[in-house]
């Protein structure tokens, strides 16, 4: 009896596994193509949650689903089914399966965080993230600079004080730890591309130094992540990450360029409804911050999202 | 027998007052019955659960097209602030506490709660602050517009210049939801401390009293923290103190700690009565006792112990440091522990039972489903460097709403039909309760399945605008949330003419274990007759043994006689 | 016969009737001291509060701001602390009967607290700082702000049960409402060496 009912489970499970691993792989596909290193990490973490969560919603609801077909009572049946109050062995053991698992999520997914070396706000730079970044950054030229994030209701504006351009648009050069020193004028705002997986909310009154490394050429979309007021949607940006090359070669032409107003969509908008050629009703708004006069406004249009 | 008739009334003198009519009249009274406070909690929850649905519909409407074209920016931003606002602290809150109000004195065998008149009050402050909450549309600038968290900086900002504005209506109205619901838990748990009936231990006690216990527990020490944030947020709106305001060297983080710790437990003073609703109908549709009835009742209050240590996983992408984010991805990660115990141990119930497929059934198990799907949601957001991608994204909105609707409200539901034929002493339609259910069920999934891989590919929550990237998945979550909306149709349909036209029910139509259904349905006036001495635990489903004293002498007698 | 069984039952129900109102004091008592215990949550996250601002913020005092005068506060925290003794002896003599002895000292216990009170609106008024003057002022008047409602509730909740003490034979069973009172008086006092410490002598 006891050995037909293991049968039965070790015979699940082998049906489930393939099952779960395979939506694990198929986890991969449902977030934006990484282009970081962070996010290669991430997609691992995730593909693993995933296979496990698969694993562990088949086997419950599978469960659930068995008895609902099939242990029904019948039509005339007015009678109780067996009275068993539990199961001491069996309850210890659930407890004791889950709290195993979590540990090893929580362990997996503290390895993880470790190789991405994420800096917290106002966080000495990690070992481990330089680590990890080293062996990419080595074929790149010399460190670069801290690229100046400045956010406010409802615009994204970037700093490059080596060179000294200003722009709407962030670039950023290929296979090169990333270094932003992020600053907000008014209120929280988050610092979001979700092909690079990372995020970091900027808090007024502090400078809020943030890392990561690009690894794929292409153009993306920096959100606000945290809700910041009226116009709090369209703060959005574009990323660029090309060569080192084509990043100097833009740097050079930005710092050549005259400074002209940059890309500002919320204000824009605002004007639409000042000048009342909007008829929806609506109440009233913080101000938006005019275009700042930068460089290199950028492109408006929208990256092509990868596949 | 002539002795206790002319007893009973001198005994009865220091009662809480009888007498109220026993006609529709008395739910619009002060009534200090709390059957009837339940009801009226649970109606006036369900009339703002409708308008802030009709604020999630208007919102659906708005993200159909990537682009803001229905609404104002504005009206959007005032939109998902009051959906949230009313969600939370008008219709689930109130809507749990009628609940509780209802069933807690007669499932421990009271007559009533310990403070009859403390609750009354605090039920009729729900309308006051529902009413001091929807005023703020009418005041110039318009309702809050900074989210349901009103974090500061933004909830400071104050364009108007006004000192009568949106959120500071706001704030009053949630410190007002908090008082009510400080008298609510310090009567519900004083209730249980101390009125049981004999023989009542607390481990002959349902475990939806147990789950609510330690829900009110929740409230008890996360309310004070979250009033503390409020007060220090209304005197920086309102005077211009600089508790949260970075410009004058405010922390506008601490808030966010403030908010945290008493708005993540939140989630588990509306989680845990629904536990305790899911843990009260599977014995009785599958007729077989809780598996596990004292691992599945202290688990409860292990919940409540370590929701008190989590808060800070809402904040892994705020000024975070690294060790607070470890530490709280471990506390976070360990109370799916004593849930995943609870869910296991209600499948093992269900398990081998002999299952019968009412609209609360129903519900419970759909509620079941989807509390799982959300479970394990609620796991890969633990993980941090997973949360840092998602979070406040709309896979943050998409495991919330499993929660809030998929399990919660559905678990509400799963109760509403169950003790409905107690409440009303009619029946219900089973066919319109199982027509509810269907457009709940696939309502739910489709709404909030699409928010999952609309987060995963980076669409930030609460925009208004969004790019056209998106725009597949947010048709059908919107598809979805109109489909909701027209799931609550056949509900109302079904209870008022239920109500009005039902059959009569019996005490215990679902042949079920307890002490609420030995007394007739609807129950007298202070329940009991006889207070009941309690002999076994609850759900002895197939074990043929009395569950009072009083039964026993029946059947003693029963037996004599024969 | 039946008159005897009468009487007997109408005994039974008196005894059943006290033993009620007994439960129901009880009650309230269990339910005031849950809530005195959910309140001090709100003073425990106003000390977090105060405790992070004031670890973290570079200047803690405002320009021009040299910090508090200890001594009078001295004075106002021994007036109070000892009035906790008063009370408790007060409410000794409730128990013994001695309702003259019991108004007097709940009367003395009254002139303290309002004596704090006192002291710390002349405290207030001397201070060259406000409630919007950076952190440091608004924690101070908050803190202080918030205990002051809760010592000036207490002398409100002892003028109750002072008036109420002389309803004939309202305080033979004892009375929860003192005792409750008596809790509150001693949650305040707890309440205010914590903060004295953290404001007055953490400077």
């Amino acid at each position: 009896m006891k050995v037909r009912v293991i049968l039965r489970l070790l015979l699940l499970a082998a049906i489930m596994t393939p099952i779960s691993i395979w939506v694990g792989q198929q986890a991969y596909h449902w977030m934006p193509e990484p282009a970081s290193e962070e996010a290669l990490l991430v997609d691992n973490l995730f593909s693993f949650l995933t296979t496990l969560g698969t694993f562990i919603f088949l086997g419950v609801a599978g469960t659930l689903l068995y008895s609902v077909l099939f242990q029904r009572a019948a039509k005339y049946d007015e009678g109780d089914g067996p009275p068993i109050e539990g199961n001491l062995t069996l309850e210890i053991v659930w407890t004791a399966i889950p709290f195993v698992l979590v540990v090893w999520i929580a362990g997996y997914s503290y390895k993880i965080y470790d190789q991405m070396g994420i800096l917290g706000p106002m966080e000495h730079v990690h070992m481990m993230g330089e680590a990890i970044a080293a062996p990419l950054t080595a074929a790149a030229p010399a460190q670069p600079e801290s690229i100046e994030v400045h956010a406010r209701q409802w615009v994204w504006e970037f700093y490059y004080p080596q060179a000294g351009v200003t722009s709407t648009e962030l670039h950023l050069p290929n296979y090169t730890r990333a270094k932003l020193a992020m600053t907000s004028e008014d209120v929280i705002h988050g610092f979001y591309v979700p092909a690079f997986r990372v995020k970091q909310d900027v808090i007024p009154g502090r400078q809020v130094n943030f890392e990561f490394t690009p690894i794929r050429e292409g153009t993306y979309r920096l959100r606000d992540s945290e809700y910041s007021g009226t116009y709090f949607a369209a703060m959005q940006a574009n990323v660029v990450v090309e060569s080192a090359d084509a990043y100097h070669q833009w740097l050079n032409q930005a710092a050549a360029q005259v400074p002209q107003p940059g890309l500002n969509p919320s204000y824009v908008e605002y004007q639409v409804r000042v000048e009342n050629r909007d008829s929806r009703p609506g109440w009233k708004t913080v101000t938006p911050a005019p275009a700042p006069l930068v460089n290199f406004p950028g492109s408006p249009d929208l990256p092509i999202p990868g596949p | 027998m002539t002795e206790t008739s002319i007893i009973a009334p001198y005994y009865r003198q220091n009662e809480p007052q009888p007498g109220e009519p026993e006609n529709w009249w008395r739910f619009f009274t002060f009534s200090t019955d709390h059957k009837v406070i339940g009801i009226q909690y649970i109606v006036t929850a369900f009339v703002f659960f409708l308008v802030g649905g009709f604020l999630a519909m208007v919102m659906r409407g708005e993200l159909i097209t990537p682009e803001a074209d229905l609404v104002d920016r504005t009206v959007y931003n005032a939109l998902f602030t009051m959906h949230g606002t009313i969600m939370l602290f008008m219709w689930t809150f109130p809507v749990l506490n009628g609940l509780a109000n209802y069933l807690v004195p007669l499932q421990i065998g009271a007559r009533d709660m310990a403070f009859p008149r403390l609750n009354a009050v605090a039920f009729w402050m729900v309308p006051v602050f529902g009413l001091i909450l929807m005023a703020s549309f009418l005041v110039p600038g318009g309702p809050s517009q900074s989210g349901w968290w009103a974090y500061p900086p933004v909830s400071l900002q104050n364009p108007t210049g006004n000192l009568i504005n949106g959120q500071f209506l706001w704030i009053l109205a949630v410190a007002l939801s908090g008082i009510s619901s400080i008298i609510g838990a310090v009567n519900i748990v004083t209730t249980i401390i101390r009125m049981r009936a004999p023989g009542m231990t607390f481990f002959k006690m349902p475990v939806f009293c147990w789950t609510v216990a330690a829900a009110q527990t929740i409230q008890l020490f996360g309310l004070p923290a979250l009033t503390a944030g409020a007060v220090m947020l209304l005197f920086d709106l309102t005077v211009g103190t600089s508790f949260f305001d970075p410009a004058t060297g405010g922390d506008p983080v601490l808030y966010q700690h403030f908010f945290w710790f008493y708005s993540h437990p939140a989630v588990y003073v509306i989680i845990l009565p629904v536990f305790g609703v899911f843990s009260e109908l599977f014995p009785v549709y599958a007729r077989k006792p809780l598996f596990g009835y004292k691992f599945v009742a202290v688990s409860s209050f292990v919940i409540t112990g370590l929701s008190a240590i989590v808060w800070v996983h809402h904040m892994f992408a705020s000024g975070t440091p690294s060790w607070m984010r470890m530490l709280f991805m471990a506390t976070t990660m360990t109370i799916s522990v004593p849930t995943g115990v609870k869910i296991f141990a209600w499948v093992a119930t269900v398990w081998g039972g002999k299952i019968r497929l009412t609209t609360p059934m129903l519900f419970a198990l759909g509620g079941l489903v989807n509390f799982l799907f959300a479970g394990i949601t609620g796991i890969m957001l633990a993980a941090v460097p997973f949360d840092i991608h998602v979070n406040n994204t709309y896979f943050v909105v998409g495991h919330f709403h499993y929660v809030i609707y998929g399990a919660a409200v559905m678990g509400i539901y799963a109760a509403i039909y169950h003790w409905f034929p107690k409440m009303t002493g009619r029946m219900y339609y089973e066919g319109l309760g199982k027509l509810h259910f269907v457009l709940t069920f696939v309502g739910v999934n489709l709404n909030f399945f699409p928010m999952h891989p609309l987060g995963l590919q980076g669409m930030p929550r609460r925009v208004a605008s969004y790019d056209p990237e998106f725009a597949y998945w947010n048709v059908i979550a919107s598809i979805g949330a109109f489909l909701l909306g027209v799931s609550v149709l056949p509900f109302l349909l079904n209870m008022i003419s239920s109500w009005i036209l039902g059959d009569k029910a019996p005490a215990n139509p679902w042949r079920a274990i307890g002490l609420e259904w030995l007394v007739a349905s609807p129950p007298p006036h202070e329940n009991f007759a006889e207070i009941p001495t309690v002999v076994s635990e609850p759900y002895g489903y197939g074990k043929n043994e009395p569950l009072i004293a009083q039964q026993m002498v029946s059947t003693e007698l029963a037996s004599e006689l024969s | 016969m039946s008159s005897v069984n009468l009487d007997q039952n109408l005994n039974t129900a008196a005894t059943v009737h006290a033993a009620d109102h007994h439960e129901e004091g009880e009650h309230r008592l269990v339910g005031f001291i849950i809530f005195l215990l959910s309140e001090s949550v709100i003073f425990l996250s106003f000390f977090v509060g105060y405790i992070v601002y004031k670890t973290t913020t570079a200047d803690w005092l405002p320009a021009g701001v040299e910090g508090l005068e200890v001594r009078e506060p001295l004075i106002n925290t021994i007036v109070l602390v000892s009035s906790s003794f008063v009370i408790y002896f007060a409410e000794r003599y409730l128990k013994k009967e001695n309702l003259w002895g019991f108004r007097a000292l709940w009367l003395l216990t009254m002139a303290m607290g309002s004596f704090f009170l006192y002291g710390q609106a002349v405290e207030w008024a001397s201070l060259s700082f406000s409630f919007t003057d950076g952190l440091y002022g608004g924690t101070f008047y908050l803190l202080t702000g918030f205990h002051g409602l809760h010592v000036l509730t207490g002398v409100l909740m002892m003028a109750v049960m002072l008036g109420r003490s002389f309803i004939p034979g309202n305080y033979e069973d004892g009375e929860v409402g003192v005792i409750a009172t008596s809790l509150f008086w001693h949650f305040v006092d707890v309440i205010w060496i914590i903060l004295f410490i953290l404001i007055y002598v953490w400077q």
